[in-house]
């Protein structure tokens, strides 16, 4: 942060003499003081997980959902300014309901990410607009069924010409990062916010890569979300949190191929959990002490 | 040569030649037609018939889509249902129906971008959960409102809509709205063919909302089966496979593959007049 | 001392990754009047002090009901309020329209908390310089949202917002715990004392400076001042005075004469 009043960080769109454009760095600086929000992309289906920190006592309890759903089949989680969030937010819908008004069916998600990371980076560009303050994170189902065509009658020839290919599968989990400078990756497991390195370190150890085999189920996704959720915490103790989460399988799956909120009992489960190890750590650190 | 007033200041038709209106439209003269829209519905779909019972509604229309008089498609489904208190039944135009069956596919997924919660799919804790879903009563207002711009603008959708479910107090509701934006209630409805044979059937069954508080669901389905065999003696754009669906409080029951059972031709015996008969 | 160079328009981020033009318009709403809001199972209500210019002149409008089923209370810039309610409205009436259900509460802020964020995203806008609270009854039952210039839109069981309201929501958090199973004129109590709270020494709650606008499951939104709080104001302060210290009870006494 040398450069720093030189005058090259006053306005978006403008590079510094070394080649950055430090009102998107900055804008990263509001994303790192955000709540942990984290993805995690399992064998089958996709869990988002958030650290909501309460700030008020006023508040209302398990009201304010920041986790939102874009189409049928997937969601977005993100970290940093909550209107930018909604912002966002609300052009993922827009793009998914115009891919279904020209395509007849869902908005896959690698191209759901590709016009997301596109329409981030244009605030980038401009020295009339600010870049978003937002890492956000978009999870959600591909299918792999064969999807009537929205709107669609009959059922078409059942073999030969314009008849159905047997066995095709495609599709499939997917999870995406994309930050304020409209740069995206697809991730197997994504965090955000405060606690994004411990996130980070934790989500390192869990199985998730599918080539090695034996990636870890939705289920146990759901309890290692919430559990990574209460490792991120820890260095904001003092500050009291809730815990919001959303998951999404296949068609065949808990969710039946729809983005929605963890059943509250799973999720207090999961809690339980996640609290239980926490003290385990601890009365292993002091055995260790000892 | 013309001294008259309306040919001061024009070009002498003896020397120009007479002027060419063809760009005009055809009221002044020329070759221009007035822009027309829809003009008739292409494939079609016939009537659709609806009941209200004690507790529900039963709906029902065949799996036929007619082009002209060709039976053109026999597995098009006409009911759509749309959450688990509404279903809509098309009649009419076909490719209508699809547009407005993609309409309210994005607007189920509008709805659902704030009421997405696993917890309310399995009845909830408080029954509040799952108040704001949108009722049969809100679905109707919506849809008649869309069919009443879209013939304001001389460009109607070529349909007779049957919206039944239960309304925001949870009672059985049912209601139509067609291309003119035209709405009615009733008891009982049916779209097309069937607002001329099934209607006087299904008003003997439920003369009016009180017959039809007293009707049980079973009396409300055997009526209204009866009501597609007789479409189908004598409706020649209908079908003998439909499509049935019951909404009550317990949510959708859709069956897309009915048969007609129990058929009785005998009357056709007695028909005379028509085709190469001669006696 | 070093000029702050960040603080210009809403599109320049400090190095801190802060909007400070936003920020600016959060202190707008700190210079309005205080407004307090709470939800029970049943009802939610708002009560709000209203100003007046000078002895002679009107008080402003705090509280604006915008559809049967709910009202707004605003502090800050007024004129920025009504941009606003005006939106609101039509939105409202939008909804009665085409679907023929009344909109939702957390529908019509989410949409105000879109609309504010725009504004601090582009270069040539301000953002608004006023906070609301929303409150009413819908189809999910009673709810209070609190809504801020930056766009943050937020659900609360009470809130406050204007100037000194951190005393009214310290009342508020003390007394958390009852609301829930408040009974409308219990909850229409407990507003006004927190309002009071937040009151200078020397001001007091009268039928001309106080505003209250009540909904229930089974009441529309509607909006109470003058003559129609004087009840409430006396009740209120009679109960209260004997906990208090005397003077205070006293000056409370005084003002419903």
């Amino acid at each position: 942060m040398t450069s720093i009043g030189t005058g090259y960080d006053l306005s978006n769109s403008v590079f510094s003499p070394d080649g950055r454009n430090f009102q998107v760095e900055y804008a990263v600086k509001a994303v790192e003081n955000g709540g942990t929000a984290i993805g995690i992309r399992c064998k089958d289906g996709v869990v988002l997980a958030l650290e909501k920190l309460v700030t008020s006592k006023l508040l209302k309890k398990d009201a304010n959902k920041r986790i939102a759903t874009v189409d049928r089949n997937a969601g977005v989680v993100h970290s940093g300014l909550l209107p930018d969030g909604r912002h966002f937010v609300s052009r993922a819908r827009d793009e998914a309901s115009s891919w279904r008004g020209t395509y007849k069916a869902p908005i896959p998600g690698s191209a759901l990410a590709n016009r997301m990371g596109a329409y981030v980076q244009a605030y980038t560009l401009y020295n009339s607009v600010r870049p978003f303050g937002i890492t956000a994170i978009i999870g959600g189902y591909d299918a792999e069924t064969e999807l009537s065509v929205d709107g669609a009658v009959g059922n078409g020839p059942k073999v030969g010409a314009g008849g159905k290919t047997q066995g095709v599968k495609e599709g499939g989990p997917f999870l995406y990062m994309v930050e304020p400078s409209g740069l995206y990756w697809g991730y197997y497991g994504a965090a955000t916010g405060k606690g994004r390195q411990a996130a980070k370190a934790e989500l390192e150890k869990l199985k998730l890569d599918p080539k090695e085999g034996n990636c870890i189920s939705l289920e146990e996704g759901v309890k290692e979300a919430a559990r990574i959720i209460y490792v991120a915490h820890e260095d904001s103790k003092d500050k009291e949190f809730e815990l919001e989460m959303t998951w999404i399988s296949s068609m065949s799956g808990p969710t039946k191929g729809r983005h929605e909120e963890v059943p509250k009992a799973l999720r207090e489960e999961a809690e339980r959990l996640a609290k239980k190890s926490m003290e385990g750590e601890e009365e292993e650190e002091e055995k260790m002490e000892g | 040569m013309n001294h008259f007033p309306e040919a001061w200041g024009r070009p002498r038709d003896e020397i120009y030649g007479a002027y060419n209106p063809t760009y005009l439209p055809s009221s002044l003269g020329g070759a221009h037609q007035p822009t027309t829209r829809t003009q008739s519905p292409i494939v079609t779909g016939t009537s659709v018939l609806a009941l209200k019972f004690s507790t529900g509604v039963v709906i029902a229309a065949d799996n036929l889509a007619s082009y002209g008089s060709l039976a053109r498609f026999t597995d098009v489904h006409r009911l759509k249902p749309f959450n688990k208190r509404a279903v809509v039944g098309f009649g009419g135009d076909v490719s209508d129906m699809q547009y407005l069956d993609r309409l309210l596919n994005s607007l189920d997924v509008e709805e659902n971008y704030t009421s997405s919660t696993g917890d309310s799919k399995q009845g909830g804790e408080e029954g509040l959960v799952d108040a704001p879903l949108m009722s049969a009563k809100n679905l109707h207002t919506y849809l008649a409102k869309v069919m009443y711009k879209r013939r304001t603008d001389f460009n109607p959708l070529w349909n007779a809509l049957l919206i039944v479910g239960l309304d925001d107090q949870s009672q059985p509701f049912l209601a139509s709205a067609d291309l003119l934006g035209t709405t009615f209630s009733a008891p009982s409805l049916a779209t097309g063919f069937g607002a001329h044979l099934a209607q006087p059937i299904l008003r003997r069954v439920v003369p009016n909302e009180a017959a039809s508080r007293e009707l049980s669901r079973e009396k409300a389905v055997e009526a209204i089966k009866e009501c597609m065999k007789v479409l189908f003696y004598r409706d020649a754009r209908s079908m003998n496979e439909y499509s049935i669906a019951v909404v009550d409080e317990n949510g959708v029951e859709l069956s897309e593959n009915e048969k007609l059972e129990n058929q009785s031709w005998a009357f056709a015996d007695r028909i005379k007049g028509y085709g190469t008969q001669v006696v | 001392m070093f000029r702050n160079n960040y603080d210009n328009d809403s599109v320049t981020f400090s190095p801190q990754g802060r909007i400070f033009q936003v920020e600016y318009a959060q202190e707008a709403v700190k210079q309005g009047s205080v407004v307090v809001g709470i939800v029970s199972k049943t009802h939610a209500v708002l009560a709000a002090i209203k100003r007046n210019a000078e002895e002679l002149s009107s008080y402003q409008r705090k509280i604006i009901p915008i559809d049967t089923h709910y009202g707004i209370a605003l502090a800050g810039l007024a004129s920025d309020a009504r941009v606003l309610s005006n939106f609101m409205k039509q939105q409202s009436l939008a909804s009665r329209l085409t679907y023929a259900r009344p909109i939702l509460l957390s529908d019509i802020t989410a949409r105000i908390g879109d609309r504010a964020q725009t504004n601090t995203q582009h270069y040539g806008k301000r953002p608004y310089g006023v906070g609301l609270l929303i409150a009413g009854v819908d189809a999910r039952g009673p709810h209070l949202f609190e809504f801020q210039p930056s766009g943050v839109t937020v659900e609360c069981v009470a809130g406050g917002i204007g100037a000194r309201s951190q005393m009214a929501r310290t009342y508020l958090e003390r007394n958390l715990d009852e609301f829930e199973n408040c009974g409308r004129e219990e909850l229409v109590k407990h507003a006004l004392r927190a309002l009071k709270d937040s009151l200078s020494q020397d001001k007091e709650l009268t039928v001309e400076n106080t505003s209250l606008g009540v909904a229930g499951m089974e009441e529309n939104f509607k909006l109470y001042e003058g003559e129609e709080i004087a009840g409430w104001l006396e009740t209120t302060f009679e109960n209260k005075a004997e906990g208090e210290t005397g003077a205070e009870g006293g000056e409370g006494m005084e003002v419903d004469t």
